[in-house]
């Protein structure tokens, strides 16, 4: 019997044109089995044809390197008992929940600018399902990523509006997970105000891809957050990369805090070193190399900072210079010397010198 | 009782914002001093030690609570995304005890 198999295993690796000579000019025994090993290949052939052709009918790119968007939404129903119940599941319609809904939406618009542009099949690059919960706790003026998933409170109704409202919301917590998987800044500090700058980045990249009409970077308004603040709250966004600083002051609220340029970096013990206050610099860099690089922002400026992040001389520990290099040898690569100085001149005017 | 209960960070971060709640359950009503005093032995508040900052999380919220009762007073940071359900119980109900009270 053993031997049987063995010869039956030879048999396996053998073109069809070997085992049809096998069939006219074998023994008895050989032709049997080259029969058999025929009809089965044949069977093979046809099982595969059925899968092909199913897969073909999937999208023109499916046998190999297809995108899995793969969204799940749950609701906490302003409970903080994370997940959740599962909503609304990839493929399935409207519900009619705004924020479950826009949460939906975000969540492919996001994961279909990292997939059109960089070829990058969701967070971890191996097409990870995406999960949201929303409904998150009573009054609960936040978002945020908890290293598997997005949370998204409805905001208190007097300051704050539903966070799922601005798609760059969305698109800035899910690069917290590309982060996470790439170059895995460390949260605090200048390392941590690059993460959240970064999150920034690519949520204004989402929205300007996501708007209808697409939108350059001279279109974009660079604001994170817009429609968040509540009627009546004296601001219209969260950040503004564009202006850092300017997006709102209000007499409850305060005055936005962002610093656009070195001079005004704020040293803090608060917010995890200010990670959300002095991402403000580095994100008005990659806004003013944008707007002077002109066309679509994903083009070449998202580009030259995807390098970057994906880079893996970018170290957990990097402070603003040592991003602000491999940018500067990124864009030298990718789009030669006068990439380089775009970049260069960027970052000489937030008070970063690169050389 | 007293409590303190202030929170950091966020997404929304906005140090306008980042008054602390002081809550003394003296100055609340039975039934509400009941409720938080039981919520800070659910949550076995004074053999509770800070969060560890949880990896690859970001835009999370921190709390740091002081609870002083009697002779005892314990402080701790709690971070949101691995905080224990009856941790965040307590810091919900604070601060809806906070957004009620004068301001």
């Amino acid at each position: 019997m053993d031997h049987t198999r063995h010869r039956r295993s030879i048999f396996c690796i053998l073109p069809p044109h070997v085992l049809e000579a096998i069939v006219k000019n074998g023994s008895n025994a050989q032709r049997r089995m080259a029969e058999q090993m025929l009809r089965s290949a044949a069977a093979m052939r046809t099982a595969r044809a059925a899968v092909d052709a199913r897969l073909k009918a999937l999208g023109p790119s499916a046998p190999t390197g297809a995108p899995h968007k793969q969204r799940v939404i749950f609701t906490t129903s302003h409970t903080e008992n994370i997940p959740g119940v599962r909503t609304r599941e990839e493929g399935q319609g409207p519900t009619g929940d705004a924020a479950v809904d826009e949460a939906y939406n975000g969540l492919g618009a996001t994961f279909d600018l990292y997939w059109d542009i960089w070829k990058r099949d969701s967070v971890d690059a191996a097409g990870m399902e995406l999960d949201a919960t929303v409904h998150y706790g009573m009054n609960y003026d936040n978002a945020y990523w908890n290293g598997e998933r997005m949370i998204f409170g409805d905001g208190d109704g007097r300051l704050f509006n539903r966070f799922t409202i601005a798609v760059d919301v969305i698109g800035h917590e899910l690069t917290h997970g590309v982060t996470g998987h790439t170059a895995n800044l460390d949260y605090n500090g200048q390392s941590g105000a690059l993460n959240e700058s970064v999150s920034d980045v690519f949520g204004s990249l989402v929205k300007q891809y996501a708007a209808s009409p697409r939108q350059s970077a001279a279109q974009a308004d660079w604001l994170i957050g817009a429609g968040l603040l509540m009627p009546g709250v004296k601001g219209e966004a969260l950040r503004s990369m564009k202006a850092p600083g300017t997006a709102y002051d209000d007499p409850v609220l305060g005055k936005d805090p962002q610093p656009a340029h070195m001079k005004d970096y704020v040293t803090t013990t608060s917010d995890d070193g200010g990670v959300h206050i002095n991402s403000g610099i580095p994100n008005n860099a990659f806004a003013r190399l944008a707007i002077a690089l002109g066309g679509y922002s994903w083009e070449k400026a998202g580009q030259i900072w995807y390098k970057t992040l994906t880079d893996t001389r970018l170290a957990p520990s990097s402070q603003f210079m040592d991003f602000a290099r491999l940018t500067a040898l990124n864009a030298f690569q990718l789009y030669g010397a006068v990439g380089k100085q775009a970049v260069i001149d960027a970052w000489r005017q937030v008070g970063i010198s690169v050389n | 009782m007293r409590i303190q209960c202030k929170t950091l960070g966020g997404f929304a971060y906005v140090p306008g914002l980042q008054r602390p709640i002081h809550i003394d359950t003296e100055r609340l009503n039975t039934l509400q001093a009941g409720e938080l005093e039981s919520m800070v032995r659910a949550a076995h508040f004074f053999d509770q030690s800070d969060s560890v900052r949880p990896a690859g999380a970001a835009d999370y919220r921190s709390y740091r609570i002081t609870v002083e009762d009697g002779e005892k007073s314990h402080t701790v940071q709690v971070v949101e995304s691995t905080a224990d359900h009856s941790l965040l119980a307590l810091i919900a109900y604070l601060r809806r005890l906070g957004a009620d009270g004068p301001s």
